[in-house]
């Protein structure tokens, strides 16, 4: 947990609201700079990014609104940078590159551009930004799961200065560049990070040379403590105790006959929430963990963001600052999944802190009714594809694919959407298409299984089939093939997740994959087709509307037969109708059944 | 002969009417069921005022909300798609990004208000691939025509025909559309590879899809329209503005409604650039102020911008088409003010509209807006309004800021008011400079153009806050977006997907190009001629739309003048980083250059509305035009008698010296003390520190 940094003046809340709207047009601005800069599709397209300035004590001042698992995770670089930092201090003009694990980064791929923001000679603050990079030199190109320790995850950067005194320092850029498959798109991806940290940085300066150090620290310092206001005013209407959940992850990405086991402990006492993770899977020996600084802690704040201060429900928008996280304790014991001891590696972290999330929301379900939501896919599927060109150079592309969110207490759960911590933006397949060795069969719902059934049914979640078109790697991170997303308050559960690979000429010889799987060696032609989990229902499917339960045939949502086995409606598809005598005596025979 | 400009807005119609006589305005009540009820009732007023028949007008340009109004209602044409086997879902998974990073219950407009529903998407096996658009799987005919079979059964009349790769060989597009109408005789059909012939399929099908959607109730509107003149005896040609700022015939916006999406706000740039051109100011940053929003755009040299297509969304639905570059932001003069749960001071974006409206309308609002705060600060008089035609309550408006603001905030009422200006006035200010500094240009060098009626009164805080030049209020500023539709020219655009990489391109390359260049051409010729523009009059530029190879954002570079050949190519380029350095302040010159899209603009000017100038000063006393004088506060706390004088009666050369009021009909300028307010030649207004000189 952070302090504030010094009591300043108070400042009148006209003030205030113009120097909020300032920070958070120049993290916007930092942020856009750097995705429409930048040449990896996973920065420009998937928009995995986070931009901010900072206070010397670390404190978040503002951060651009790109994807949740960054927003919140560089006050955690900034402290491993404090413990790492070359020459043990900051000179105007240096620019720094930190991305280790145990010294706070989120994880290894994450590169942090940290800029020192010097006024009248003195350091006030820093201006930096993370982005997610294609490949940084680890043991398979672009994402690793089956790897012994966190050196293998390529390189590891901690306080290393790219600049000193605005001066370049070419052996380390050597060093970068000679060091990753995909050279070019990480040095101009740096090159854009160091772009839009330095205007941070210039923009912070001219918001302190207008209002005075004073007044923006003052007004940063009453932003936080709003953001805390607000955040402790919505855990004291939680009514006191202790709720649990638990749930199984499907394996490590080596040892297939493992389930690892989640559990989570949310204890509310008066204005503040402790998530405890004690009770969860040890460490594993893959990079199947989650770094405790960088991730655990942001997905944990994260999930009471989104179950308390909901931004479509909200009339009112809560800064993006330090203030939210402070009345929010989170405890992993130390050699758990959550918290690695070194030199565990730690780079696929994603999936648990996604069910970490779904877990805490089910956890709360009694006494949130109205606010909860069932089971998501709370997963992800991050798939690196990788090759090399006839000129020997590697091709390495990184694709995110969404899932789908349970059914809600007011509305069905959106289909084929990211996911909780994930929000990027998928690639065009066709801009894909005309640049890579790849092109996309299949885009589209799923249709082999059914979302989960309720008043509000679950999302619907995606199939997406990827075909290489020369020889290829391939590594998946990926969940949720064994324990399907639960439905909640009589809804029914939703769909596991499948991950099939086939050759194109033969559709028919299928191999099953484990939702983890590491340098697989596919041939010409061979195709990765991934399904991704639906959600679970809300509330009872008999209570849906008999119209609702049509459309969704007409539409292809739900078959005929699921309507009447799992909703008891009867649609005649010929006319396009229900039949209402059938449904009702239906209804009242299931419904008796269930009594 | 006459000319009539006609903008509809949400509570007003406005109409500006031009003879050899003169200019006149005119405004009547926007008809919000049929827009063009009103837009007929407004023709024949404005006509009577000028004392000319409706007969002696002789073009009516048009600004129109009605295919936006499509989309916020969800009112389009139940709509049917044909699309690639495989791909059924484009639309529905969009680029499966939430609107929100911190929300469960949030609302995926895309998914819950689909431009086709799922069921009207039908999938049919073809398939082309690329990089060359080669034909591997043909179209399979028949399942065309039984998904015809199964629009015609559901009563479905507008298709979207949108297939992969389609921007490298639209023949199968072609071939299903001959198929749907041989099925489907008058069907409204729109192809993926006609209105967005650009690489990236969702946009590409959304842009389609939205054509359809809005196309027939859009066209029906304006043939509506057009009927309705002529049954009201006006013959004149009847011209749409089109979101891109040129003007185009019912035809061809009939035909394409989704170029009009942005016609709403067109005008109002427009208008604003040519009052910059009228005050010898080529840099200007026009601020309308409606009642519920403000619609900003930077436009640097008189040049309007136009927006990055990888920008454009209407109703959360990426359109793929040209248009202003403009941001509309939540401040109006009905923006509410109120304190939240944890003590936060906010204005807006929810707005009092027009019902229940301001509190001082006095048509039961209680919550203070903008306009209460202007006129508790006594900057808007309220029996001034509209010339008096619309009474306001004074009291109202400061018990609304007292309980709501002061009350909770422990301020005085005048305080708490300021405080409602100095908030709506910095969330402006913050979208220009998202719209200004945020995009490297400098305000400093910028004159910040109010208008919509409420527009002058922020004008010179708007400057101070951006640290804008000056201020410029044009000559109606009620009615500036009106007399804007009669400053258009007629123009249109056509883009072709030509993936190159420029640095390695050879003659090969080149006369691809060249190729794309001539088609692109020949297209627009060919609508410019259909509207009578003989070749003389076109004009004809094309861009190309390039990034660095790997990038996924184009930015737009100048094509050298005649056919690319390996000795210019290089200016293509060069161009593009320029560009880059320019709008993210850094370029990669190593990098290799590739090229994406090329665009063909055409235009043919049109004759300009000529605005009368105003009488020289004579060196009389400015007393002339004093109508009273009352006391005003203003952003310093300061609290003082403060003249108002009438703006028309101010000759060109008159200084008014602040603090001053300046009224007219529909608008109201707040000048500040430490500023003058010197008249222009046309009876427009520069509002500067005293003691600046020009």
């Amino acid at each position: 947990m952070n302090v504030m940094t010094e009591t300043r003046a108070e400042v009148d809340p006209i003030t205030l609201q113009v120097i909020r709207g300032s920070f958070e047009t120049i993290a916007e601005e930092m942020g856009h700079v750097l995705y429409r800069m930048s040449f990896s599709s996973i920065i420009r397209e998937s928009q995995d990014l986070g931009a901010g300035l900072f206070d010397t004590a670390y404190n978040t001042l503002c951060e651009s609104e790109s994807t949740p698992m960054h927003i919140g995770s560089i006050p955690g670089y900034l402290r491993g940078i404090e413990e790492t930092l070359e020459d043990g201090e900051w000179y105007e003009g240096d620019v720094v590159v930190h991305n280790h694990p145990y010294h706070g980064a989120s994880h290894t791929p994450d590169l942090a551009i940290v800029v020192p923001v010097f006024y009248q000679g003195r350091l006030v603050g820093f201006a930096g930004n993370t982005a997610h990079h294609v490949d940084i030199g680890a043991a398979t190109p672009g994402l690793i799961i089956d790897v012994p320790d966190v050196f293998a995850e390529g390189m590891l950067l901690a306080g290393v200065k790219l600049c000193r005194k605005g001066e370049p320092n070419t052996a380390i850029w050597n060093f970068i560049r000679n060091n990753s498959r995909a050279a070019q798109q990480l040095v101009s991806d740096i090159e854009a990070q160091v772009a839009s940290a330095r205007l941070g940085a210039k923009r912070f300066v001219e918001l302190i040379e207008k209002y005075g150090e004073e007044m923006v620290f003052g007004a940063a310092n009453q932003l936080m403590a709003y953001s805390e206001r607000m955040t402790r005013q919505r855990i004291s209407e939680i009514p006191d105790g202790e709720y649990e959940a638990e749930g199984w992850l499907d394996d490590d990405g080596r040892n297939r006959d493992r389930q690892l086991k989640v559990k989570v402990t949310v204890r509310v006492a008066g204005d503040e929430v402790e998530v405890d993770l004690t009770g969860s899977a040890d460490q594993t020996p893959t990079a199947y963990n989650v770094p405790f600084e960088g991730s655990t802690k942001v997905a944990a704040y994260a999930a009471f963001r989104k179950l308390l201060l909901d931004a479509a429900t909200s009339d009112m928008r809560v800064p993006s600052n330090e203030g939210s996280f402070r009345p929010i304790k989170v405890t992993a014991p130390l050699g758990s999944i959550f918290n690695p001891k070194f030199p565990a590696s730690a780079e696929a972290r994603f999936t648990q802190c996604n069910r970490m999330i779904d877990l805490i929301i089910r956890a709360l379900a009694p006494v949130m009714p109205d606010t909860v939501i069932a089971g998501s896919s709370a997963s992800i599927s991050f798939a690196a594809y990788s090759g090399v060109r006839p000129s020997g150079d590697y091709w390495v592309f990184l694709e995110v694919n969404e899932g789908a969110y349970g059914g809600r207490p007011r509305s069905d759960g959106p289909d084929s959407i990211d996911n909780l911590m994930a929000n990027t933006r998928n690639n065009p397949l066709e801009d894909l298409a005309m640049h890579i060795p790849m092109i996309c069969d299949r885009y589209e719902l799923r249709d082999d299984m059914p979302p989960g059934a309720g008043e509000y049914r679950g999302g619907i979640g995606v199939v997406k089939s990827q075909r290489v078109l020369t020889p290829a790697f391939i590594t998946h991170e990926s969940e949720r093939h064994s324990e399907a997303p639960w439905g909640i308050f009589g809804g029914h559960e939703g769909a596991v997740g499948r991950c099939l690979v086939y050759n194109a000429d033969s559709p028919d010889d299928v191999t099953e994959m484990h939702s983890k799987f590491s340098g697989l060696e596919v041939k010409a032609g061979d195709v990765m087709a991934y399904y991704s989990p639906n959600g679970g229902g809300f509330g009872d499917p008999l209570k849906r509307p008999e119209m609702k339960v049509l459309e969704d045939v007409l539409d292809g949502f739900c078959s005929v037969d699921h309507a009447r086995s799992a909703y008891g409606v009867v649609v005649d598809l010929d006319s396009e109708t229900v039949d209402m005598g059938a449904t009702n005596a239906l209804r009242e025979r299931m419904r008796s059944a269930a009594d | 002969m006459a000319r009539i400009g006609v903008d509809v807005g949400g509570t007003n119609t406005d109409l500006v009417l031009e003879t050899g006589a003169g200019v006149f305005y005119h405004k009547v009540p926007t008809t919000l069921k049929n827009q063009s009820i009103g837009v007929v009732e407004g023709v024949r007023r404005i006509c009577e005022m000028a004392g000319i028949g409706t007969s002696e007008v002789e073009t009516i340009v048009h600004g129109t909300t009605t295919a936006t109004n499509i989309t916020i209602e969800h009112n389009g044409s139940e709509c049917g798609m044909i699309t690639s086997k495989g791909f059924r879902d484009i639309l529905h998974i969009g680029r499966h990004k939430r609107p929100h990073n911190f929300s469960l219950h949030f609302d995926v407009p895309w998914q819950s208000q689909p431009l086709v529903k799922r069921r009207n998407r039908i999938a049919v096996t073809e398939r082309i691939v690329p990089p060359t658009g080669e034909i591997e799987t043909a179209l399979d005919e028949q399942a065309v025509r039984d998904a015809c079979a199964l629009f015609r059964k559901r009563g479905i009349d507008s298709v979207v025909i949108g297939f992969m790769f389609a921007f490298l060989n639209d023949a199968h597009e072609r071939r299903a559309r001959e198929i749907v109408l041989e099925e489907m005789p008058g069907a409204y059909v729109t192809l993926s590879s006609e209105v967005a012939n650009v690489m990236r399929e969702y946009e590409r099908f959304s842009t389609a899809a939205m054509n359809s959607y809005v196309g027939p109730k859009t066209a029906f509107y304006l043939r509506d329209l057009e009927a309705r003149l002529r049954d009201a005896g006006v013959g004149s040609k009847l011209r749409i503005i089109q979101s891109n700022g040129g003007v185009s015939t019912v035809d061809a916006c009939a035909k394409r409604p989704v170029r009009i999406l942005m016609s709403g706000p067109a005008g109002g740039v427009i208008g604003g650039a040519a009052e910059g051109e009228m005050a010898g100011t080529g840099n200007v940053i026009t601020v309308d102020i409606g009642g519920t929003s403000a619609d900003i755009s930077t436009i640097p040299d008189n040049q309007i911008k136009i927006m990055n297509p990888r920008d454009t969304y209407v109703s959360g639905h990426p359109v793929l088409t040209p248009m202003i570059d403009l941001v509309t932001i939540g401040a109006g003069g009905g923006s509410i003010a109120y304190i939240d749960e944890a003590g936060g001071f906010n204005v807006g974006p929810r707005s009092a509209g027009s019902e229940p409206g301001p509190a001082c309308y006095g048509r039961g609002g209680t919550e203070p807006t903008v306009t209460d705060a202007q006129i508790v600060l006594g900057r808007l008089d309220p029996d001034m309004a509209l010339g008096g035609d619309l009474e306001l309550d004074a009291e109202l408006a400061r018990k609304a800021v007292e309980e709501k603001i002061a009350k909770p905030l422990g301020l005085s009422v005048t305080d708490a008011a300021l405080g409602i200006i100095k908030i709506i006035n910095n969330n402006m200010a913050l979208a220009i400079r998202s719209n200004s500094v945020a995009r490297g240009v400098d305000p400093r060098q910028f004159s910040i153009m109010p208008f919509g009626g409420a527009g002058p009164l922020h004008g010179v805080a708007l400057a101070e806050a951006v640290s804008a030049k000056d201020v410029l209020v044009p000559v109606a500023p009620g009615i500036t977006a009106a007399v804007g539709l009669l400053k258009t020219d007629l123009q249109y655009e056509h883009t072709e997907a030509v993936v190159i990489e420029l640095n390695a391109s050879g003659e090969a390359e080149h006369a691809r190009i060249n190729a794309a260049v001539e088609t692109l051409k020949g297209c627009v010729a060919d609508e410019l001629a259909a509207d009578g523009i003989a070749a003389a009059d076109q004009c004809i530029e094309v861009v190309a739309e390039c990034r660095y190879h790997g990038q996924g954002f184009e930015l737009r570079a100048t094509m050298p003048d005649g056919p690319v050949t390996a000795d210019n190519v290089k200016s293509i380029t060069d161009s593009f980083h320029d560009q880059h350095q320019m709008d993210y302040g850094y370029s990669y010159r190593d990098a290799e250059v590739e090229l994406i899209t090329l665009r063909a603009i055409g235009s043919a000017s049109s004759r300009k509305i000529e605005i009368p100038r105003v009488q020289k000063t004579d060196g009389s006393s400015i007393d002339r035009a004093l109508m009273f004088v009352r006391t005003t506060t203003f952003d310093n706390g300061q609290t003082l008698e403060t003249p108002r004088y009438d703006r028309m009666k101010l000759y060109c050369g008159d200084i008014v010296p602040g603090p001053a009021i300046l009224i007219q009909h529909n608008s109201t300028t707040l000048v500040p003390p430490g500023y003058v307010a010197e008249t222009l030649d046309y009876g427009n207004t520069r509002v500067r520190l005293a003691g600046d000189g020009q």
